[in-house]
């Protein structure tokens, strides 16, 4: 019940939480890949776009139930 | 005294200004439409950009056409009508692909776009909406057109002219180095440097030749001329190549005894390369050519093996093909330089004798883009709130298709102009505009705007900066008689972006990874099956007339095996190596020469296969050359499947082994035969077929040395991009 989805508001401009999170969610997806790719672990995934596509959606949906309700 | 870079930013500000205004005066709807004309056909040259202004205009018209029909046959059907609209963005984006008139195509895939979703939401008002564009369009490029041509005019002949001289120049450099290089004079690697001049000097001329028929009464006169030595031109430069390929076999040989006129051969080519820069430079040739021969001693030639005389065959009849080609080109000189008519004159391959043949890269170019479409519109029906609505569809289109032409690109690196453009003009439209009251100061802002826009990104490295800011500039201001003023029109642009981006991201991995180490394996791939079935067509009777399939797909092969060298050079280049340190990029680059080669080879092998062979020695030799035949089509059908190589030295002792027995059959071959059942011309095509099989096979050799050195595992394995 703590988590009321709600905009946020940066300068008087409101913007949608889900965008928010979905920015944040990319980068953090952004940034595992880069490790991922670094260390040489990115061979082990069949194919390598969908699973970007699947960090990205993970970290959006983590972020919208404990930092940023959506 | 102005630079040319602000005095061009000058006239592509002013026409812009004047665009706007004369659009606004005449309440004109849309004046941006007029602001894109400008924006998008600015060139260097008068000549340059009227032929980009004739295109986008005839490519407006074209798209006015088909997109009023589209409406008026599918306006109560939007599947049906996206379909057709999807058949035809794909069939431009082909055809934009191709060698000409690109920028037409172009715009008559996305101004129909443009036309059919601005006006198919309001089909009553579709035929004004369409002629609103044309009339737009054409006072943009009318605008442009008249600045360019009076103030501070640049005329593209002088700079053509200079073009001229500097391919004739470098093509003059490239036969004296090549020349040195078959006496062994010159090391392979110095030469380097001049071929990918000569390639750059011959794209310059072809640049500016259609601008310099444009603006230059004097180059219009003798365009028929004008494209017969661009044709002469190119085909030298194709020869001189060939002709390097066969150097390799050469080098352990005396080549001064064993080609007697080997001087005289030079001397004249010299003479005709250095009078044709003479009379490029307006001077009267000091000396006509004089037919010359590259003849064998025939003594000589009885010592070597036979292999070393097929060598010596095929460079025979590649400096014969020089030597015709160099005449005509003087002829062809002479005649457009008023110094002489010429006599018949050498023909040279034209593509359009061709045919149609496919291109599969083309093809995928032109599907990402259909799928690009269909996501934008299908994102448009079915999200609601979608930023931009139809505004997606319109944006994504065109990036689309600007990327398939250009897929080496990374799109990530277009996403950065694109959002400084908006961010540019976002400012200029939230804090500059809503404090002006008329169409002076409108008309300073527009000025100044495009000045800096076209001014910071003035080198053709930020072309793509000038192409963003201008149009991102036009789209944001959103400039109209009723001007309002809102913030959401601004961040539902910006927000168009990433949407746009990440739709094409996406699609750049549908159905292959654009990773540039994964595209080079699957065109390496695609040369060597290519390779493949060009070595089988060898077996078939040359007697025999081939069907039409049979022709259609030996010329699809062919031309693959032409161009994948060149792409896999493009992508090769991109590959990089902080990712793959057990790579260089000296070590690809290498690789994409040896290709290149193989690539000359098998084209000459073909071209020999086709000559007709003695009765005799088909009939002694045919089990030998169909053993060998088999062997490298067994390897090319290898090298498609996968990277790994047989060892070069075994490679090499195969070839050895070949080599030494092939000898003892042919002169046991031509023992038999006696002396008068053969005669010099079968002797002649026997050595050119015997030296292509060589050639192919030592280039071949050459590949599995150099993969050997490469770890090209690691490119197989999955990464993210």
């Amino acid at each position: 019940m703590d988590y009321v989805p709600s905009e946020l508001s940066i300068g008087g401009v409101y913007l949608p939480p889900l965008l928010v999170a979905s920015l944040f969610g990319a980068v953090l997806a952004w940034l595992t890949v880069m490790l991922l790719n670094r260390y040489r672990l990115s061979r082990w995934f069949a194919y390598p776009p969908v699973v970007f596509i699947a960090l990205a959606i993970i970290y959006t949906g983590l972020i919208g139930t404990f930092f940023i309700p959506v | 005294m102005l630079s040319v870079r602000a005095k061009e930013s000058i006239k592509t500000a002013l026409a812009m200004t004047i665009a706007y205004g004369i659009a606004l005066s005449m309440g004109w709807d849309k004046p941006m439409w007029a602001g894109f004309a400008v924006a998008f056909v600015s060139l260097s040259t008068s000549g340059q950009s009227l032929n980009k202004a004739a295109l986008r205009m005839v490519g407006t018209l074209l798209a006015i056409v088909v997109s009023l029909t589209l409406i008026a046959w599918f306006v109560q059907d939007r599947w049906l009508f996206i379909v057709f609209l999807s058949a035809w963005v794909a069939l431009c984006t082909y055809l934009m692909s191709g060698a000409r008139y690109q920028y037409l195509w172009h715009v008559a895939s996305f101004a129909t776009v443009i036309i059919c979703f601005d006006a198919g939401a309001d089909p009553v008002n579709a035929f004004n909406t369409a002629m609103l564009r044309a009339q737009e369009t054409g006072l943009g490029i009318l605008v442009y057109g008249l600045i360019s041509v009076l103030l501070w005019p640049s005329n593209s002949r002088h700079e053509f002219e200079a073009s001229v001289s500097k391919l004739a120049s470098v093509q003059h450099k490239l036969y004296r180095a090549y020349h040195d290089l078959m006496l062994n004079k010159s090391d392979a690697a110095a030469v380097q440097a001049l071929r990918a001049e000569a390639v750059q000097a011959q794209t310059g001329f072809n640049r500016l030749l259609p601008a310099a028929q444009t603006d230059s009464y004097e180059v219009w006169e003798l365009r028929r001329q004008w494209r017969h030595y661009q044709g002469l031109v190119s085909e030298v430069g194709k020869v001189l190549e060939h002709w390097r390929e066969s150097f390799d076999e050469l080098q352990a040989l005396d080549l001064h005894a064993l080609l007697p006129n080997l001087k005289d051969f030079d001397a004249e080519m010299e003479r005709r390369f250095a009078q044709i820069e003479r009379m490029l430079a307006n001077q009267a040739p000091e000396s006509e050519p004089v037919p010359v021969e590259f003849e064998l001693d025939g003594a000589g030639l009885d010592e070597l093996s036979h292999f070393h005389k097929a060598a010596l065959t095929v460079t025979r009849s590649r400096a014969h093909r020089l030597e015709e080609l160099t005449r005509s080109l003087f002829d062809c000189v002479s005649d457009i330089k008023c110094f002489s008519r010429p006599d018949a004159m050498a023909e040279y391959p034209s593509d359009k004798k061709n045919g149609f043949v496919p291109d599969p890269e083309r093809i995928l170019g032109a599907f990402r883009v259909v799928l690009i479409l269909w996501i934008a519109w299908l994102m448009t029906i079915y999200v609601e709130g979608i930023p931009g609505g139809y505004l997606l569809i319109m944006v994504a289109t065109p990036i689309g298709m600007a990327m398939s032409t250009m897929p080496q690109v990374s799109v990530l690196k277009l996403f950065v102009p694109a959002l400084s453009g908006v961010l540019f003009a976002a400012l200029l439209y939230i804090f500059v505009m809503p404090q002006l009251s008329s169409f002076l100061g409108l008309g300073v802002m527009i000025f100044l705007a495009t000045f800096a826009v076209c001014y910071l990104n003035a080198t053709p490295r930020r072309e793509l900066g000038r192409a963003f800011g201008l149009a991102m500039f036009v789209v944001v201001i959103g400039v109209s008689n009723e001007q309002g003023y809102s913030f959401i029109a601004v961040a539902n642009a910006a927000m168009i972006l990433p949407l746009v981006f990440t739709i094409i991201l996406l699609t750049a991995y549908i159905p292959w990874s654009p990773l540039p180490e994964r595209v080079f394996l699957r065109l390496l791939a695609r040369f060597f099956k290519s390779s493949e079935y060009l070595i089988s067509t060898l077996g078939q009777d040359s007697q025999q007339p081939l069907t039409a399939w049979q022709r259609w797909r030996k010329r699809f092969h062919a031309r693959e095996v032409a161009i994948l060298p060149g792409m896999l050079g493009a992508w090769g280049k991109m590959i990089d190596p902080k990712v793959f340190p057990d790579t260089d990029t000296q070590q690809v680059q290498a690789l994409v020469i040896n290709l290149q080669a193989l690539s000359y080879r098998i084209s000459g092998l073909i071209e020999a296969r086709q000559r007709p062979q003695s009765e005799f020695l088909v009939q002694e030799l045919t089990q030998d050359m169909r053993n060998w035949r088999l062997a490298i089509q067994s390897l090319f059908q290898d090298w498609s499947e996968h990277t790994t190589v047989e060892s070069e030295s075994a490679l090499e002792q195969r070839l050895s082994n070949k080599l030494s027995e092939l000898e003892t059959r042919i002169s046991e071959t031509f023992e038999q035969s006696g002396a008068d059942r053969l005669k010099e011309e079968d002797y002649r095509n026997f050595y050119r077929l015997l030296g292509g099989f060589r050639g192919v096979s030592e280039a071949m050799v050459g590949y599995a040395r150099l993969m050997n050195t490469m770890n090209t595992n690691e490119w197989r394995e999955s990464r993210f991009g």
